[in-house]
């Protein structure tokens, strides 16, 4: 931790710097008076890139192998989400059987070598030393050492869904694999029969994983609590309600179960979606439109897809749903470190997935590629991702160039919430006491909870339909102007 | 050679966390890696600052003042520095940014791209200011080895590694077969 | 064609030519590779790139516009050269915008070819980040100035054998960059054809089909398999039996 001066008068300030054992950069701030009152509890987003801007003047047919290069842990979100947009670009609505089975394979890889890396690599460390526990030791080499079996799981799961990405892209990461209307190469055959050789061991270590995150929450009696708070939920749900993370209809509940909306158009989220601009962080903070900014901000990622869904389709994993939701006698449950339970459902349920498409003889066929209609000029494509639901949209003129283009992040939308964490973990665990090392990771462990991928999250650019908020020394607002998706401008 | 643990500290300054997960992607080896060295700073781990250090693996280019510090601190407590990957050693796809001026980024996002009055780009003193352009980190500091890809795959890793743990001077990277994507 | 006994020496070895070959083609004919990225067999040679500097009988010289002569010693795969030609490729990167990892060139790609024969493992001089534009105005082919290494193959296939003369290197030095003859300077302009020398001889990812990106998957594509000087005595192969 460093500790010094703060710029508010009477304050010091406290930060993290970086945040460790999360993807991407970032730090956390805390400005404390002189009882050790915590005044101000931040999440800042330091990077910028310029990816959308970048973006702009090249082919739409190179757009999802650039905007994979976002990020190292969910390329393949990226490029499928791109891909689904460049697919609309090149005029085609349906792809081939084989094409779609091959690309929900690469998804259900992608998610479940995610979730792996994020449980076991990542986190696993703050459940098994203790949030307090030696810092020499709470990280992945430390349950190499001292729970090696716990250790090598994660590694053997995050392997199989990363050599089900290189067997579809070719490589294990920033691979190729979608083109627009299909896929450029089929599956060998040699390689799914390894894979499913695999894949039921895969199944029995990924209900482990459940298993043992079901016991760490109901076990630790403060988990129940621990920066929980009750939020509204966006996600995908596929037609009939379920969880589905490929392709779907949009959702969106208040934090009784109540729906928001249901089924929505996802091609039509710039009239749901708003972003607010501020000072101390390159990243947004999107809200639902019709909620207003103060009571609009929402969670996506595993809680929320387990949460708006009605039930999961493939059997493991439903039952472990059922599970997760009998911890609360309300409608959804909240509990912030619910997040890891979840995941490791949503990577059982990959597990299942995975096993009943390599099974499919169709995943090996060779007819890859669709008929193309006429070219159009805007493309969306929008799939849940590890993290949460990720938006692509992109504008092409008539010669295939990009002209414009939006990202709206999973973590993005997790934005507020993340934040909204670190003040209630702060209130409660380190006000007024004397700051210590243990004490800081209680702020991390609230923001691991939602994995997330602050590289994703630093594209920050974009043409969305925007707020912006001048307010004064006191918070008093001055002035606000509001761009909407057609462009106008509201005072 | 004695029989301490060889330290490694890892950081990803302006890259995508792709050279890291290649480098897991060393699966099980992991196991027997982890016998032989420590990690120091690392985003896997805890320790927040570079301590001394024999080997550091730096991914990413250099694209604020924040990179260049931490690249400066790697860079005095490790022995040996490793530019991992293509932005560490070309700058990479961030780089792109560099044909556009950095104004007319910021402007486009925070200011006119929604169409404001009185807009603000985000300039709290917390955020770290951006350089004008992406940068290779030899721009910055001298680099020891050079291990290409985008990212590099993971046995690039154990091939620069392994010869390095066992006191080797130079490891001869360019006698393997690598890609620059 | 009567066999001549005129022999030149690389390295040491004895080399056949004919009366009026360049060393490049006796030595290519011969299955002995100089690095090259601006010659292709047929082609007027050029000599820009300077990548096939060799040394013949102490002086250095471009071996695909020199002269092959009775007794020529010629140094061709020292240490020395090969250092000079890694610097030359590090410049011809560092000097436009080749970024491989977002690249459809990638794989298929001589200049990445090169560096990879050439044991390039960083571009070493500073980055100049030019911004040059690019022209999508054709139906079929696009045009990304930002990879154009100036090597003229497109220039010398279009006036040569196309009889088309769509292209033209403009301005001298630093100013020099590749135009298109056309009187709004668009290559939507022209008639330029997808199956036109000049539209499938760019060994970088300048002169590019439209929608072709990445149907190549990667293990596939030319390089994946094979190296640059492989490849490069191959086209020489198929041309001198044309």
């Amino acid at each position: 931790m460093t500790s010094g001066k703060s710029n508010v008068p009477g304050t010091r300030r406290i930060a993290i710097d970086p945040i460790t054992r999360v993807e991407g950069h970032g730090k956390i701030t805390l400005l404390l008076d002189q009882d050790n009152h915590i005044q101000e509890a931040r999440l800042h987003i330091i990077e910028f890139r310029g990816f959308e801007k970048f973006i702009q003047g090249r082919p739409y047919w190179d757009v999802p192998f650039f905007v994979q290069r976002l990020c190292g842990i969910c390329p393949v979100s990226h490029q499928l989400a791109a891909a689904k947009a460049v697919d609309q670009l090149a005029g085609v609505d349906q792809l081939t059987p084989t094409a779609e089975k091959l690309r929900h394979l690469l998804h259900f890889g992608q998610v479940l070598q995610s979730h792996a890396l994020h449980f076991f690599h990542l986190s696993s460390p703050d459940f098994l030393f203790g949030f307090g526990g030696d810092p020499l030791r709470r990280n992945i080499a430390g349950v190499l050492d001292r729970y090696p079996e716990i250790a090598m799981q994660g590694i053997k799961l995050r392997k199989f869904g990363q050599q089900i990405i290189e067997a579809i892209t070719g490589k294990r990461v920033h691979g190729t694999g979608t083109i627009p209307g299909g896929m450029n190469k089929p599956l060998a055959s040699d390689r799914r029969d390894a894979l499913l050789a695999e894949s039921t061991d895969i199944l029995r270590w990924s209900e482990q994983a459940v298993d043992l995150n079901a016991q760490i929450h109901t076990t630790h009696v403060e988990h129940a609590d621990f920066a929980t708070m009750p939020t509204n939920y966006l996600s995908l749900v596929g037609k009939n309600g379920e969880l589905e993370l490929y392709h779907g209809g949009l959702r969106a509940r208040y934090p009784d179960g109540g729906l928001i909306f249901d089924q929505l158009d996802y091609c039509d989220y710039q009239q749901i979606l708003r972003e607010e601009v501020r000072a101390w962080s390159y990243m947004k903070f999107p809200y639902l439109l019709q909620l207003g900014e103060a009571q609009g901000w929402y969670r996506v990622g595993p809680l929320a897809r387990v949460n708006n869904c009605d039930r999961i389709t493939t059997p493991r994993a439903e039952a472990a749903r059922k599970q997760f939701k009998a911890v609360s006698s309300d409608n959804l449950v909240h509990d912030t470190l619910g997040y890891h339970w979840t995941r490791m459902i949503e990577m059982l349920h990959c597990a299942e997935s995975i096993q009943i498409l390599l099974n499919d003889p169709e995943i090996t066929g060779t007819d890859l590629v669709a008929e193309k209609a006429g070219r159009r000029q805007e493309g969306i494509g929008v799939i849940e991702a590890p993290r949460g639901t990720l938006f692509h949209h992109y504008q092409v003129n008539d010669e295939g160039i990009v002209t414009r283009a939006n990202l709206i992040v999973s973590t993005t939308s997790n934005n507020q919430a993340m934040n909204e964490s670190l003040r209630i973990v702060a209130n409660r665990y380190l006000d007024g006491q004397e700051i210590t090392e243990a004490l800081l990771n209680h702020l991390e462990v609230a923001v691991r909870a939602y994995d997330p991928c602050l590289s994703c999250a630093t594209h920050a650019l974009g043409k969305m339909p925007l707020q912006v908020e001048l307010v004064d020394t006191e918070g008093a607002l001055i002035h606000r102007l509001v761009k909407n998706s057609d462009g106008r401008l509201n005072g | 050679m004695t029989d301490r643990k060889i330290r490694i500290a890892t950081t990803s300054l302006a890259g995508c966390f792709g050279c890291h997960m290649s480098f897991l992607d060393i699966d099980e080896q992991l196991v027997q890696l982890n016998e032989r060295i420590e990690f120091n700073r690392s985003p896997l781990t805890d320790i927040k600052h570079c301590g001394p250090s024999d080997i550091g693996l730096i991914e990413g280019g250099v694209c604020n003042a924040d990179n260049v510090r931490v690249l400066r601190e790697f860079r005095a407590n490790c022995k040996i520095l490793i530019a991992v990957g293509a932005c560490a050693i070309t700058g990479g796809v961030p780089a792109m940014r560099n044909y556009f001026d950095l104004r007319e980024c910021l402007e486009e996002v925070y200011l006119h791209g929604a169409g404001v009055t009185n807009p603000q780009i985000p300039d709290d003193v917390e955020l770290p200011l951006l350089l004008d352009k992406v940068y290779p980190i030899q721009e910055v500091v001298p680099v020891d080895y050079f291990l290409p890809g985008c990212p590099p795959p993971a046995d690039a890793f154990l091939a620069i590694l392994l010869p390095l743990l066992n006191g080797e001077a130079s490891p001869q990277v360019a006698d393997r077969r690598f890609y620059y994507d | 064609m009567t066999e001549t006994k005129d022999m030149i020496f690389i390295d040491g070895k004895a080399i056949g030519f004919m009366e009026g070959q360049t060393i490049m083609d006796a030595a290519l004919s011969a299955q002995v590779y100089i690095p090259h990225l601006c010659h292709y067999p047929g082609l007027t040679p050029s000599g820009n790139c300077r990548l096939c500097v060799v040394e013949a009988d102490g002086r250095k010289v471009a071996a695909c516009t020199t002269a092959a002569r009775e007794g020529q010693q010629i140094s061709n795969n020292t240490a020395e050269l090969n250092a000079a030609r890694k610097a030359i490729t590090q410049m011809l990167f560092v000097e436009g915008n080749h970024i491989c990892p977002s690249c459809e060139k990638s794989g298929n790609c001589k200049l990445q070819a090169m560096g990879y024969y050439l044991s390039m493992l960083e571009e070493h001089y500073p980055q100049f980040n030019p911004h040059r534009a690019l022209d999508a105005s054709h139906p079929d082919i696009f045009l990304d100035r930002g990879r154009c290494i100036l090597c003229g193959l497109c220039v010398r296939a279009s006036h040569d054998v196309d009889k088309k003369n769509v292209f033209a290197i403009a301005g001298r030095g630093a100013d020099a960059r590749l135009i298109v003859n056309t009187v709004s300077g668009k290559l939507g302009d022209s008639n330029l054809d997808v199956s036109d020398l000049a539209a499938n001889i760019c060994p970088v990812g300048a002169i590019m089909f439209k929608e072709h990106g990445y149907v190549t998957p990667i293990g596939e594509r030319i390089y994946d398999r094979q190296q640059i000087s492989d490849v490069a005595l191959n086209e020489h192969v198929r041309e001198e039996r044309r």
